[in-house]
C-alpha cells in the first residue's frame, strides 16, 4: 500500500513539472509585453532582449497618445462594449423568461428558429450585414456598430436555462397580489437569476471589448475606432514604434485583466454551460 | 377610451399572449440582422457589385466560377483546411489531457486552470502585438532564446511553411484553455459512484479514464470538437493581426481573403460573399454530420 502511494506522488512530479512549463508559456507573452509597455524604447529594441525592465519610464504612454487618438478609443470602446451589453441584457432575458416560464402557439417551433440562428456563422453574412447596415444609414456610427449585436440565440438560451429553475409558486403568488406579468419578471424573477445576469454581462463586455472584426468592417472615421481594431490598424501600417503599441496593448489589457481577476468564477461558467449539450 | 386601454392591457397580460411580446425584440433583431443577411447573402453572391445596389449586375454563376480559378482563393481554402486540420487535433487533445489532469478541485489545479484560461481576456490585437515583437526576427525575445539553445537565427514570422505552423501554435495558445474548462466541467459532471465501483474492482487511473469518463463525457466532447472545427474554419482576427496572410499568402485564410477582396482593395462585395458560400457550405456539411451523429448516439 505504501509502495502504490509513493507511485503516485512519484508520477505527480513530472506532471506538475509540466503544468509549470505550460504556465510558463502562457505567462511569458503576456508578462513581457506588460512589463515592456514600461521600457524605455532604447531597451525594447536592445539585442540581447531583456525580461524585466531594467528602468520604468511613462513615456510610451505619453507617446502613444501622440501617435493616436487613444482615449477616443478608449471611449468607443466602452460605448460598444456597455452600449451593446445594456439592451442585450433586457431582450435576451426576456425572451428567456418567455421560453422558460410559458406556454403559447408554436413555442418549440418558434425556440427551433431561434436555435438554428446560432448556426449562421458571422463570417459569412457579414458583407450582406454591412450591406444592410450601410443601407439604414448607421454605417460608420454608433447605431451600426451596437444593434446588430444585441440580440443572440446564445444568451437567449443560457437566459432560458437560468429561469428554468425557479419554482412555480413564485410566480402564482405574484400573479394572486395582482402584479403584471411584466412586472413579474423584472421585480421577482429577474432579480433570482443575478449570477446568470453577471455571465452575461462579463462575457458580453469582454467579447465586444475585444471584438475585432465588426468594428473593423463598419467603421472607417479614426474617430470611429475602438481599442482592439484601432490598435491593429496602428500596428498593422507596419509600424516600428513598438513602445506606443505595447503601451496602447497594455491599456486595452488591464481593463479586462482585472475583470478576470475578480470575475473568473463567471467566465468560466459563462464558457463551462456554452460547451455543455443540453 | 380608457375602457379600451384597459382590456388591451388585460389582453397582452394574459401569459399566453404575453410570451409573444415578451420574444418580439429579440426576435426582429434576430430576423433583421441574421436571418436576412443569410438570404440576401445568395442573392449577394450572384452580383457584380461594389458598395452599392444601384450598379449592381446580374452574373449568375460568375463569381463562383471567377473563385474556382482563382489561385489565392484555391490556396486560402487550401490554408483555412490545413489550418483546421492540424489545429483542432492539437487543441482537443492538449485539452481532454490537461482536463483529466485537473479535474479535482483544489487550490494548486484552480491556479493552472486560470492561467491556462487566461487569453480568453486578451484580444486577437494584443496577442498580435505581444508574439509579432516575442517572435520579432532581431530582438524577440523567443528569436534569441531559441538562438541561445542552438537552432539559429530563426524567422518565425517569415518563413513560408514555418510561419502557418506559428499562427497555428499562437491559435492553441489562445483557445486550449477554453476547452479544458469546458471539458472539465463534463468530467465533473461524471457521478463519482462509477469511480468508486472502478476502484473496488482494482481498475487503473488509465483504465478508468478510457472506459468511464471518456464515455461519459463524449456528448460535450463531440460537441466541442464541432464547435472548434467552426470556429477555426472562420479564423480571421488571428492571421490578421500577426502575419496579415504573409509571407506569400502562405498564412491567408480563406475569411481573411474575403475581407481583402470587399473592404480592403476594390470592394468587390458580389465575389467576396460567393467565396463566402463555399464556407457555408463547408460548415452546413459539419452541422449536418454533427446532427446525425447526436441522433444516433442519443438512441
Amino acid at each position: 500500500m505504501k509502495s502504490k502511494q509513493l507511485r503516485t506522488r512519484l508520477i505527480r512530479v513530472p506532471i506538475i513539472v509540466i503544468f509549470c512549463i505550460l504556465a510558463f508559456v502562457m505567462l511569458v507573452p503576456i508578462v513581457w509585453m506588460l512589463f515592456s509597455a514600461f521600457k524605455p524604447d532604447s531597451e525594447i529594441i536592445k539585442y540581447p532582449p531583456t525580461f524585466f525592465p531594467s528602468s520604468f519610464t511613462l513615456k510610451n504612454f505619453t507617446k502613444c497618445m501622440q501617435r493616436i487618438d487613444i482615449f477616443v478609443y478608449l471611449k468607443n470602446s466602452v460605448i460598444y462594449a456597455v452600449g451593446a451589453t445594456l439592451p442585450s441584457l433586457f431582450i435576451n432575458t426576456l425572451a428567456g423568461y418567455a421560453f422558460a416560464r410559458y406556454e403559447f402557439k408554436g413555442k418549440n417551433v418558434i425556440f427551433m428558429i431561434f436555435l438554428a440562428t446560432m448556426m449562421i456563422p458571422f463570417q459569412v453574412i457579414m458583407i450582406p450585414l454591412f450591406l444592410e447596415v450601410h443601407m439604414m444609414g448607421m454605417y460608420d456610427n454608433y447605431w451600426g456598430l451596437i444593434i446588430p449585436k444585441i440580440a443572440s440565440a446564445y444568451w437567449i438560451f443560457m437566459m432560458r436555462s437560468a429561469f428554468a429553475g425557479l419554482p412555480r409558486e413564485l410566480e402564482e403568488a405574484a400573479r394572486i397580489d395582482g402584479l403584471s406579468e411584466f412586472g413579474i419578471y423584472s421585480r421577482i424573477m429577474l432579480p433570482l437569476i443575478k449570477p446568470a445576469l453577471v455571465t452575461l454581462i462579463i462575457l458580453s463586455v469582454n467579447g465586444n471589448w475585444n471584438d475585432l472584426l465588426w468594428p473593423l468592417i463598419i467603421t472607417s472615421d479614426s474617430q470611429m475606432r475602438t481599442l482592439a481594431n484601432g490598435l491593429a490598424l496602428f500596428v498593422g501600417a507596419r509600424t516600428i514604434e513598438y513602445g506606443a503599441a505595447f503601451a496602447g496593448a497594455a491599456i486595452s489589457l488591464i481593463p479586462m485583466l482585472i475583470m478576470y481577476v475578480f470575475g473568473q468564477k463567471y467566465f468560466v461558467e459563462g464558457q463551462a454551460t456554452s460547451g455543455l449539450k443540453g | 377610451m380608457d375602457k379600451k386601454n384597459k382590456s388591451i392591457r388585460s389582453y397582452w397580460n394574459k401569459p399566453s399572449h404575453a410570451a409573444y411580446l415578451f420574444i418580439m425584440p429579440a426576435a426582429v433583431l434576430l430576423l433583421v440582422f441574421n436571418v436576412i443577411p443569410l438570404i440576401a447573402s445568395f442573392y449577394v453572391s450572384t452580383l457584380d457589385m461594389g458598395i452599392s445596389f444601384e450598379s449592381a449586375k446580374f452574373i449568375g454563376m460568375g463569381n463562383f466560377i471567377e473563385a474556382l480559378g482563382d489561385y489565392r482563393f484555391r490556396n486560402s481554402l487550401k490554408v483555412t483546411i490545413l489550418f483546421t486540420v492540424i489545429e483542432v487535433p492539437i487543441q482537443m487533445v492538449l485539452g481532454l489531457v490537461m482536463s483529466a489532469l485537473l479535474t479535482k478541485n483544489t487550490f494548486t489545479n484552480k491556479l493552472f486552470r486560470s492561467i491556462y484560461f487566461l487569453p480568453i481576456v486578451c484580444s486577437a490585437t494584443a496577442i498580435g502585438i505581444m508574439f509579432q515583437i516575442i517572435l520579432h526576427s532581431n530582438v524577440g525575445l523567443v528569436t534569441y532564446w531559441v538562438k541561445m539553445l542552438g537552432f539559429g537565427k530563426v524567422n518565425f514570422l517569415n518563413t513560408p511553411g514555418l510561419t502557418l505552423i506559428v499562427v497555428i501554435f499562437v491559435s492553441v495558445w489562445r483557445t486550449f484553455g477554453i476547452s479544458t474548462i469546458i471539458l472539465i466541467s463534463a468530467m465533473q459532471n461524471v457521478p463519482s459512484d462509477y469511480y468508486e465501483a472502478a476502484d473496488i474492482d482494482g481498475a487503473g487511473k488509465i483504465r478508468q479514464f478510457f472506459s468511464i469518463t471518456l464515455p461519459s463525457i463524449m456528448p460535450s466532447f463531440w460537441f466541442l470538437l464541432m464547435t472548434r472545427i467552426i470556429g477555426s474554419l472562420q479564423v480571421f482576427d488571428l492571421v490578421f493581426t500577426l502575419t496579415d496572410g504573409g509571407p506569400n499568402f502562405t498564412t491567408e485564410t480563406l475569411v481573411t481573403y474575403v475581407y481583402n477582396k470587399a473592404f480592403d482593395v476594390g470592394n468587390r462585395m458580389g465575389y467576396a460573399t460567393a467565396m463566402s458560400e463555399f464556407l457555408f457550405l463547408i460548415i452546413m456539411i459539419i452541422t449536418v454530420i454533427q446532427y446525425i451523429v447526436m441522433v444516433k448516439t442519443e438512441d
